[in-house]
This record gives C-alpha cells, sequence and structure tokens, in this order.
C-alpha cells in the first residue's frame, strides 16, 4: 500500500485519470473529493468488503435435494 | 449453446439467457459473462451460472414474490449505461445464500442485481445509504406456507 501525506486541498492523481482531493478535515473526519470517468464504480471500504464476502459465501453449494424444497413456492403475483 | 457447469453438468443455453456483466461482480471482477436458467416454472427462483467457471452459480430470487414493497433508486448514471427507465424497466434479481438448511436461506437486499434485458447486461448494484440488509431471512415461516412480505 503506498501511504501519502497530503493537506486540505491537495490532492493525489491515481493512473492519470482518477484524481482524489482533500476536500475537508474535521477531527477525526476526512472528506474526500474524487474526480474519475463515470464507468469507474466508488464505494464506501467497508460496504464493498461486505458485499465481496456475503457474494463469496452465496455461491451455491447447495444440493440439489434442498432444492426440492423450493418446489412449493410460486411466485406471488 | 453449451455450458459447463459443475452444478448441472453440461447444458444447452439459448442466447437470449445470456447476460454481460461489464464490471463482472463484486469478488468476481473477472466474470463478464452469466446465462439466467429458471429454476421450475412459475418459480421465483433462478440460477446464474458463469459461462467461464463451471463452478460459478448463484441462485438468485425475485424479491416482489416476498417483498411486494422493495423499492430503491437507482442512479441516473446506472440507469444510463442499461438504458433502463420507466418504459424500459429493468428486471431485479437478488443473491441467496444457503449456508445450511434452506429455511435459513438469506437474501441480500443491499445489493441487488439490476438486469437490463434489451441490452442483456446487468450489474450488481450496491444501494447507497440503505437500511435493507445484505443477509435478509427469506423465510418467516414454514416451506410450503406462502410467506408474508415484509422487511
Amino acid at each position: 500500500m503506498l501511504a501519502l501525506t497530503r493537506k486540505v486541498g491537495e490532492s493525489i492523481v491515481i493512473g492519470g485519470n482518477i484524481v482524489v482531493t482533500i476536500v475537508d478535515i474535521k477531527g477525526d473526519n476526512v472528506r474526500l473529493g474524487i474526480d474519475a470517468a463515470k464507468e469507474i464504480k466508488i464505494y464506501r471500504g467497508e460496504i464493498y468488503n461486505e458485499i465481496v464476502a456475503e457474494n463469496k459465501l452465496a455461491v451455491a453449494s447447495m444440493d440439489l435435494h434442498e432444492m426440492d424444497k423450493l418446489k412449493g413456492i410460486s411466485k406471488n403475483k | 449453446m453449451m455450458v459447463q457447469s459443475t452444478r448441472f453438468g453440461e447444458i444447452e443455453v439459448s442466447e437470449e439467457t445470456v447476460l454481460q456483466f461489464p464490471y463482472g461482480i463484486p469478488g468476481f471482477l473477472e466474470e463478464k459473462t452469466f446465462s439466467l436458467l429458471p429454476h421450475q416454472p412459475n418459480s421465483p427462483f433462478s440460477f446464474l451460472q458463469s459461462l467461464n467457471d463451471p463452478d460459478l452459480t448463484f441462485i438468485v430470487v425475485d424479491p416482489f414474490a416476498f417483498i411486494q414493497d422493495y423499492d430503491f433508486e437507482i442512479d441516473d448514471e446506472i440507469a444510463k449505461e442499461l438504458d433502463i427507465s420507466l418504459e424500459k424497466p429493468p428486471q431485479i434479481l437478488n443473491i441467496v445464500k444457503v449456508l445450511g438448511k434452506i429455511e435459513d436461506m438469506t437474501v441480500n437486499l443491499g445489493a441487488p442485481i439490476v438486469v437490463s434485458w434489451h441490452k442483456q447486461m446487468a450489474i450488481q448494484y450496491l444501494i447507497e445509504n440503505t437500511t435493507y440488509s445484505i443477509r435478509h431471512p427469506l423465510f418467516t415461516q414454514e416451506l410450503g406456507q406462502e410467506p408474508k412480505g415484509g422487511k
């Protein structure tokens, strides 16, 4: 991991195309501004990591015998 | 086209069931192509099978079969990329997780899969600032009875 120290107003350029700017610092909280192409999805780290973990757990390992129990359920429309 | 699946063996899937995930899926960023396979006619459950990795299958569910008022906003950028609107609404599917008993199945309501069938394109969308759980228990009653809607 690359660690840099920045002051409010200073920025970091990633890959030539992504710019992270320190907008404000208040106590423990750092406000960051991120400029990136709209195709680049930006998420809070803990949220993203939770989804990754949940997706990995969800990869279907359930056996087909268990799936039979779902047969009774029909769409509620 | 023929698809290899560890779960289903070698199966024939039609081109119309194929979805491109241009951003992959969190945890599986390289997986860009899946086929949506039905479980049973009239069942809200389906399988999302990777065309690249036979071991990679997700069970997904139509959330509205269980939670009629499931509701969230999709930001304009994503809506534009998927070309979805009131006139061209997306299909919503949510990944389901079963670790043991099927009665303990949970559904990820916080990160729905938004599908644009006319573009044959989909994305797992992380809802911002949501109170929806990523591990919502799907069954509040015994299997076999119609579960009541609710969060």
